[in-house]
């Protein structure tokens, strides 16, 4: 697919060599000319000069583009590139500084079609880092329900099961499996579960704690619920 | 004499209807929108002095639950 990223700095950087390294053409818009440089140094292509105008978007191809990110620090920019981005059809995703606009966002900027606030990710991607271990948080989909990577352990409850045979809480829904070597796929009844095989699992707030019994178990110290 | 005031609002909260609800019923606000950008709203007072001015802004909207800040611009042409 083909995007146009906004902003050449922390977050859009990282968000065009993300999108490159998954086969992706990125163009990257950047205003200050020593971020632009270094962008072309790194391989993209760069158009110089503000994202929030149209022709600048123009000259980055938003014409045949697929989607906007718009990931500069300034949110009227961002506002504005997502307004000509949404107008010429693409998709548009945009950054705001404080989490409290995702809301005002998403209920009038009918042109902005996702809202980002980058330090929220990095509060998941900081907890999973201090939690350790086999779980991992992909991403709050609402304010109660999460997607957790679960990596099966020699000591999780469920190995040597098959997917069939999960009996996970109601309010929750495996939605990816993959086997320790292999990519994460559309989860089969059949799949049988063992060490190092890798679980997605969507699940609201309230059985998280259930799942991760389940599919981790406890720490060796503590008994397994129900289990002894 | 008459003033005309543009208010610039922060907020701390996604509750945007409801702010802009409360400062619209406030005497002398004669136009508030919520917009894009670094401010979350936009408030346009006519009043008949100055001072009222600062009532507005200091008591009136800073008054209301989430707001973070203000900045009182006073209209000169």
């Amino acid at each position: 697919m083909k995007f146009i990223v906004i902003g050449a700095g922390r977050v859009g950087q990282r968000t065009a060599r993300v999108l490159r390294e998954e086969g992706h053409e990125v163009t990257i818009i950047e205003r200050d000319s020593s971020k632009s440089d270094a962008a072309r140094s790194d391989g993209f292509t760069v158009v110089e000069g503000d994202g929030s105008r149209e022709a600048v978007l123009e000259v980055a191809g938003v014409e045949d583009a697929d989607a906007v990110g718009a990931l500069t620090g300034d949110l009227n920019a961002n506002f504005a590139a997502c307004l000509i981005a949404k107008h010429h059809g693409c998709r548009t995703v945009m950054r705001i500084d404080e989490d409290y606009r995702e809301e005002i966002y998403q209920q009038y900027a009918d042109e902005v079609d996702e809202v980002i606030y980058p330090e929220r990710l990095g509060a998941i991607g900081a907890k999973n880092a201090l939690l350790g271990g086999s779980v991992r948080a992909i991403a709050d989909i609402a304010q109660n329900i999460q997607v957790l990577l679960i990596t099966i352990t020699d000591e999780s409850p469920m190995r040597g099961y098959t997917l069939s045979e999960v009996a996970l809480p109601a309010a929750s829904r495996i939605i990816a499996f993959g086997k320790s070597d292999g990519p994460l796929g559309i989860p089969l009844q059949d799949d049988s579960l063992e060490a190092g095989d890798r679980v997605a699992v969507l699940a609201t707030f309230s059985v998280l704690e259930d799942v991760r019994q389940l599919l981790v178990g406890e720490d060796s110290a503590a008994p397994l619920v129900g289990g002894k | 004499m008459t003033v005309t005031a543009y208010i610039l609002v922060k907020a701390n909260t996604g509750d945007a209807d409801r702010v802009k609800a409360e400062i619209q019923t406030i005497d002398g606000v004669v136009d508030a929108h919520i917009v894009a950008g670094d401010v979350d709203f936009i408030v346009k007072v006519t009043v008949d002095s100055p001072a009222r001015v600062k009532d507005i802004a200091a008591a009136g909207i800073q008054g209301i639950s989430g707001i973070e800040d203000t900045q009182t611009y006073i209209a000169m042409g």
